[in-house]
């Protein structure tokens, strides 16, 4: 099933899939260095776990992030 | 002949050609994205180690060493990892980007990790920016092929204009290939080239040049992996993990090891020989300095040897294991929230451990963190809270003898005493905390090779640095005895020492050890505890107040080289009214209690 919506991955339960569709910009420079780690636009996403902390994986990069992060990542759920 | 070149080659002037006359040797730098291997390529390049671990930002400084390529003589320099070389970068990136762009660097050994070439293909993009002549490294490819990624290596290299090549670092392979490279690097085709963004550029060129299979993922190391992220299984995980670091460092080493050597080698053979042959000896004062009660035999000597190194060596093995198998940043997600309430984010947890192996070395680690608020937090918790190996020798041969409830309340004052001034330092002081964003490596099997050669070398050094310092110690305290200071000191101290700490009036002067370093002053309380001068809830107080002071001469010299004499002595003011403060408190709240160990 494809949601047409974009879903922040904060809100994504662990398993899905999807890719990303855009990331918040904002002055702290976040967007910046998610995409630097290759969280970028298009990117394929697996969430992996969601507690304590989020962990994802992003093209071959496992990545644990805090929940404001997860945030503003906009995720195409596949 | 590996390095000739024919003119013709050369596209620019900043291509190097190796077999022209030069002034200086070449000089390479090693680049990648984080825990790539740069540092393995770097040791089988020059034949010089540097040290090898399972996370990102093990190496936070600039190592270099000479490498004979050819006929020629190279300048290889080992950079911290980096994801980009344009925005926001942290200190150590900035390091790395700093040779690049001023640091005099002529030729880029880009290292990648095979399975990661969009990554990989990004930073590409930027070095090709700097306009340094480069070749690019796929290193690990064989867990790529493990986990179905293949790369067409010849169609990348004609895409990039550079040499491409495939290695398998740890193992040698590939390492002669890049070798006979190094004389075709060039300036790489990059996003610039084709007038596109580095992100969009790196995506289209993984797209083309990488296929990917399904290959089933039900590997070992990633039902592992996931068993130590989830709070089910990872949290009895770590408790088993902490019990097995216990019993072979607490006890293994602590107790069984430091029992055959104090009593067996030392008390049994090498004190006494020492005492005989001392005898001989016509002049008083030569006999007491190197047999007598602060001798640097009979004390020195003993302490460095026999309480000590068991113990660093055990812990540097546990921690070695743990370092490659990629465990220690998993721990920073569950740790994330507890770091941020001190104005950290979970990757502090890196640091934190390295403190317990060196606080000197996780000092310079702080650097991977985001912030110059967080560097100034995580350094004043580390000086303040986190023992080093040494000292953990001491607390653990004490404590370890006494009982569990002994150790277990020493770690609970200590942790509640940072994570108090954490608290307290992030409200207080201005900036910001970064955002916790961090890449979780694959867990690995350590190698032995790199385990033991990693932990030979941290025992070595400890024997060359450590050791000298203790017998310099044991000769200072030995000489401020003879001239009558050290009874001066003691009597200053006396107040505080056995009055607000109700410890007896001759562990003054094992605070004044302490000064130098804290492992020799609690090394100084495991003979007073030995001798029966200490009480059980005395060697608490005592080892909490020594814990809690700045770890050692060379930790204080370290702040002040990475923050500044003010901000060192700053830290030292307030972790040493920290310490006895804290001490003076749990002497009185043990003593109401009425509690005895």
């Amino acid at each position: 099933m494809m949601t047409s919506i974009p879903t922040p991955l904060a809100q994504l339960k662990p398993g899905t899939r999807g890719r990303v569709a855009r990331i918040t910009r904002d002055l702290t420079g976040r967007a910046e260095r998610l995409a630097a780690l290759g969280v970028t636009p298009g990117a394929s996403i697996t969430v992996l776990q969601t507690f304590p902390g989020i962990v994802f994986e992003c093209d071959q990069t496992e990545l644990a992030v805090e929940r404001a992060v997860a945030r503003s990542i906009f995720v195409l759920a596949e | 002949m590996p390095c000739a070149m024919s003119p013709g080659d050369a596209i620019g002037a900043r291509t190097p050609s190796l077999l022209r006359l030069r002034a200086h040797p070449l000089k390479i730098a090693l680049v990648g994205n984080p825990n790539v291997g740069k540092s393995v390529v770097f040791g089988r390049l020059t034949g010089r180690y540097a040290t090898v671990s399972n996370y990102p930002g093990t190496t936070v400084a600039i190592t270099s060493g000479r490498a004979l390529v050819g006929a020629e003589v190279c300048d290889v320099i080992d950079t911290p990892g980096v994801n980009a070389l344009e925005g926001v970068l942290s200190e150590d990136e900035r390091i790395t980007k700093q040779l690049l762009v001023t640091g005099g660097a002529e030729l880029v050994i880009q290292v990648a990790d095979a399975r990661n070439l969009r990554r990989a293909l990004m930073l590409t993009s930027q070095i090709a920016d700097t306009g340094l002549p480069m070749i690019l490294v796929l290193n690990m490819s064989d867990e790529a092929h493990a986990r179905g990624i293949t790369i067409d290596i010849a169609s990348l290299s004609d895409h990039l204009g550079i040499p491409v090549i495939e290695a398998v670092a740890p193992d040698g392979r590939g390492v002669a290939e890049l070798r006979e490279a190094l004389p075709s690097a060039r300036r790489a085709r990059a996003a610039d080239h084709a007038r596109m963004s580095h992100a969009d550029w790196a995506d289209a060129g993984a797209k083309s040049f990488r296929k990917m299979s399904v290959v089933s993922r039900g590997r070992f190391q990633e039902w592992i992996g996931r068993a130590v992220r989830k709070p089910l299984t990872g949290l009895p995980i770590l408790a088993l993990v902490l019990y097995l670091t216990y019993l072979f460092v607490g006890v293994f080493g602590a107790q069984t090891l430091v029992g055959a050597l104090e009593e067996g080698l030392f008390n049994g053979i090498i004190n006494p020989a020492a005492i005989a042959a001392a005898a001989r000896i016509p002049f008083p004062l030569i006999r007491d300095f190197l047999v007598g009660q602060y001798g640097v035999i009979t004390m020195g000597l003993t302490y460095a040897i026999a309480i000590v190194l068991p113990v660093v060596t055990t812990f540097f093995l546990v921690f070695g294991f743990l370092e490659d198998s990629g465990y220690i940043p998993r721990l920073a997600i569950f740790s994330d929230r507890l770091f941020r309430s001190m104005g950290l984010n979970g990757k502090a947890v890196l640091p934190m451990i390295l403190g317990l192996g060196c606080d000197t070395m996780a000092t310079m680690t702080t650097r991977i963190l985001g912030t110059p608020k967080e560097r100034l937090i995580a350094i004043t918790l580390l000086a303040l809270g986190v023992p080093c190996s040494a000292q953990l020798a001491t607390i653990m041969g004490i404590l370890g003898g006494i009982s569990v409830w002994a150790l277990l309340l020493l770690f609970g004052v200590v942790l509640s005493q940072m994570v108090l001034v954490g608290f307290l330092a992030a409200r207080a002081l201005p900036g910001d905390r970064s955002d916790f964003i961090l890449e979780l490596p694959p867990i690995r099997l350590p190698r032995l090779r790199n385990l033991l050669t990693k932990t030979l070398i941290r025992v070595r050094w400890y024997l060359g640095e450590a050791v000298p310092l203790f017998l310099i110690g044991t000769a200072l305290l030995f000489a401020l005895d003879r001239v009558g200071a050290l009874e001066q000191l003691t009597r200053v101290a006396r107040p505080v020492v056995t009055g607000a700490l109700g410890l007896p009036g001759e562990s003054a002067e094992v605070f004044v050890m302490g000064f130098l370093r804290r492992d020799y002053g609690a090394a100084g309380l495991f003979r007073m505890a030995h001798d029966g001068s200490l009480s059980g809830v005395q060697s608490v107080v005592a080892l909490t107040v020594m814990t809690l002071f700045v770890p050692c001469v060379a930790n204080l010299l370290m702040i002040i080289k990475e923050r500044g004499v003010r901000v060192g002595l700053a830290i030292l003011a307030a972790v040493t009214v920290i310490a006895l403060g804290t001490g003076s408190a749990l002497n009185f709240a043990l003593s109401i209690l009425h509690v005895a160990f």
